[in-house]
């Protein structure tokens, strides 16, 4: 990959106009295609996604929200549906979303190749799944996905320069299952100071991804490293029930996923640790207390898996009109 | 007329006359005049003394050093506080988000950014005063943090930004985290956000100012309003929900969310304070700061500041010997009493009520020489103490006439 320092986005008509990008943006589109197909087949309802509400997923990682002014209400632009996609389990049991999200990620963001504040997420729940469930689940559309890609889109693979053989690990072989507290140790054990109680940093992500040939669980996070609908194990008080899909080759992650947290006092609970205001999830409290369903799911970076897929130094050049943080652009 | 002689007849009568609105400082004095419990026959710090022994063994190894006799000018004040360099152990206290702070929160901002004094900017800043991005408001957070940016020098300082259970709505720390004005302060490891659980002001409740009826209407989705009190409305923060578990966990996704930016916890005077204060340590708050029920710069109902909470005096005595920073505040404007919080295993402490008299007082100066007297005091202190580091105080440098031992 090339020094990230150096190779921001072009102006609008050199980007549109790039072949790279033209190659990735058709890549994109097989994906979604693949999802559709994959999730369809499995019994999946797709659901609109909605673009603004009264909260959204809260900010993690120093990610801000954006205001919208609703008719004197202030309410937010999505950060994520997850709020949306446990209440739509009332309705279906099995939902997916293509769903846009807004995030304005910290500055230092902007250069880990990896961030953008505008993406797509595909983002899926199923009722009274466990994390395993979706695990597999996971697992079985990421490989549909790939296989999908290398049948229609060879030829934008090779005008990107990807060998399909970066992909044949995936393919053959089951997604390796890595707790938090092991790929900390294995961190540290590459002199990384990677904290025990917290997130896996950027720089932890790149270089644990690097030590792999194929995608990978992180599972068990540390409670305090994650926002409330994480959901606790009941087992193991202080892990949650959660995972990340990290992409070989230093691409890093593209998947967060997990049970989640949805028994009206857990709820109270969880977001008080986090930092929450009850009061401003009202909407939401209200139909945990009449009873939200149990369930688990993930959101699958569009970007970041087209990017992987394509192999590209850089997750803007999957979005037609990337917005980095802390860059203006269109 | 009803007589009865020895008892608080004319404060019934108030309650008689006034209702709700008797439970509180006169309102026609909110916005000119600062709270805080008072003690006009001191409290146990006061009634403390500091004890230069004959014997000065640390001045003799100060002479070592120097070649010559030491002198009050030796004295070395700098030290870090919750992960700042600070140029002396003082800090500013967050200051209650009345009329008074407003106005003066850019002239203090830019005094203490001058002296490099870590500064903290209260909680509810935000929320009624603005964020100062796309609002241009004078006295928001950003142009406080501008104004102390601007003037602080390299090395020194930090700037604190609290957050309470209302403001996370407002999300200003991530409004922060990610502002380019913050950048600097950043990037140079000098900004932290400080959790506020509590005040000594009035332990056990939120934040509390008294707005007039329009401002209250546009707060009204935000925050519980009161208006029982007559021609003002006050308004209530909550006072947010803490168990060990949840301020453990606070911290940790603070922690997290922020790697780049210090983590403080500002705690009121409760009495299970050693507690406390360790849960926060051991889930790496960078410091604690603890309000005596002395401090407080903010409105708050009388019977709290008269009756709620533990003096200063006796935080430091329950948390006892500790390896934490610790940050204390609660009516301290000059030399002794700080240098006995110090002796008594503050790190640190802080300048609420004081810091605003001295910005009203001069806004351009007050500040920089209301301090600049507390450290000709300290040093002087410590050098009679034969003592020329902070590190160097101990309890032995006090003497206190309910101390038995002595």
């Amino acid at each position: 990959m090339t020094d990230t320092l150096t190779t921001l986005p072009p102006g609008t008509r050199e980007h549109l106009l790039s072949p790279v990008t033209q190659a990735a943006l058709r890549v994109q589109n097989a994906i979604t295609t693949g999802a559709r197909d994959y999730l369809g087949a499995h019994g999946f309802q797709e659901l609109m996604p909605p673009l603004i509400g009264p909260v959204t997923d809260p900010g993690i990682r120093g990610s801000k929200q954006v205001d919208v002014d609703f008719y004197g209400h202030r309410y937010k632009l999505m950060t994520s549906v997850i709020l949306y996609k446990q209440a739509s389990l009332l309705a279906f049991d099995k939902i997916f979303y293509v769903a846009p999200n807004v995030r304005l990620e910290p500055l230092e963001t902007a250069d880990t190749g990896r961030h953008l504040a505008e993406f797509t997420q595909i983002d899926v729940e199923v009722r009274d799944a466990s994390r395993e469930d979706v695990l597999e689940l996971l697992q079985g559309l990421v490989r549909h996905i790939v296989t999908h890609v290398l049948r229609e889109r060879r030829a934008d693979l090779d005008l990107l320069g990807r060998d399909p053989a970066a992909f044949e690990a995936l393919l053959r072989e089951d997604f390796e299952r890595m707790t938090h507290r092991a790929a900390v140790a294995q961190l540290r054990g590459l002199a990384h100071g990677q904290s025990a109680d917290a997130e896996i940093d950027w720089a932890g992500e790149k270089l644990i991804s690097e030590q792999t040939d194929r995608p990978f669980y992180i599972v068990d996070y540390p409670k305090g490293s994650r926002g409330f609908t994480d959901g606790e194990s009941a087992a193991e008080p202080g892990i949650l029930r959660n995972f990340d899909l990290i992409a070989p080759a230093g691409f890093g992650e593209l998947a967060s996923g997990g049970e989640r947290t949805h028994e009206y006092r857990r709820l109270i609970e969880r977001m008080r640790e986090t930092g929450e205001n009850p009061a401003k999830y009202a909407w939401y409290l209200d139909l945990a207390r009449d009873g939200l369903p149990a369930s688990a799911g993930f959101g699958l970076g569009l970007e970041r898996l087209t990017r992987y897929l394509c192999g590209l130094d850089f997750v803007w050049q999957a979005n037609a009109y990337p917005k980095l943080p802390g860059i203006a652009s269109p | 007329m009803i007589r009865a002689a020895g008892f608080p007849e004319a404060a019934v009568r108030a309650r008689a006359r006034g209702g709700p609105s008797a439970v509180f400082p006169d309102a026609d004095g909110y916005g000119g005049a600062v709270f805080g419990a008072a003690a006009p026959e001191g409290d146990d710090l006061d009634r403390v003394r500091l004890v230069p022994p004959v014997f000065v063994p640390h001045r003799l190894e100060k002479m070592y050093e120097l070649g010559r006799e030491p002198l009050y000018s030796d004295v070395e004040l700098g030290r870090s506080v919750g992960g700042f360099t600070a140029p002396l152990p003082v800090f500013l206290c967050a200051f209650g988000s009345t009329q008074v702070g407003t106005g003066l929160g850019v002239a203090v901002s830019e005094q203490a950014g001058r002296l490099g004094v870590p500064m903290v900017i209260g909680e509810n800043v935000v929320p009624m005063h603005g964020y100062g991005r796309v609002d241009a408001v004078e006295d928001g957070l950003l142009a406080r943090i501008r104004a102390y940016a601007r003037a602080v020098p390299d090395g020194l300082g930090g700037v604190v930004v609290q957050q309470s259970t209302e403001d996370a709505d407002a999300e200003v720390w991530n409004l922060v985290y990610s502002d380019p004005d913050a950048t600097r302060l950043l990037e140079t490891g000098r900004l932290a956000f400080e959790l506020k659980v509590g005040q000594g002001a009035k332990p056990g409740l939120g934040g509390m100012t008294v707005l007039s009826p329009s401002v209250a209407a546009a707060v009204a989705d935000r925050y519980a309003l009161d208006d029982s009190l007559g021609d003002v409305v006050l308004r209530s923060s909550s006072p947010g929900t803490f168990t060990e578990e949840i301020l453990r966990q606070q911290l940790r996704l603070m922690r997290n969310n922020y790697p780049r930016a210090r983590v403080w916890v500002k705690l009121h005077p409760g009495r299970d304070i050693a507690h406390a204060v360790r849960v926060a340590w051991c889930a790496g708050a960078d410091a604690v700061t603890v309000d005596g029920a002395e401090g407080g710069t903010g409105w708050a109902p009388t019977v709290f500041l008269d009756h709620v909470g533990l003096p200063l005096a006796e935080c430091l005595a329950r948390i006892g010997k500790h390896d934490g920073d610790l940050l204390v505040s609660g009516r301290i404007w000059e030399g002794a009493r700080a240098l006995k919080c110090l002796a008594r295993g503050a790190t640190a402490v802080g300048l609420g009520r004081a810091a605003l008299i001295a910005a009203a007082e001069d806004p351009s100066d007050g500040l920089i020489r209301l301090i600049a007297c507390l450290d000709l005091e300290l040093r002087l202190l410590l050098s009679a103490l034969g003592k020329y580091t902070l590190t160097d105080l101990t309890d032995d440098d006090l003497w206190s006439p309910t101390d038995d031992q002595l």
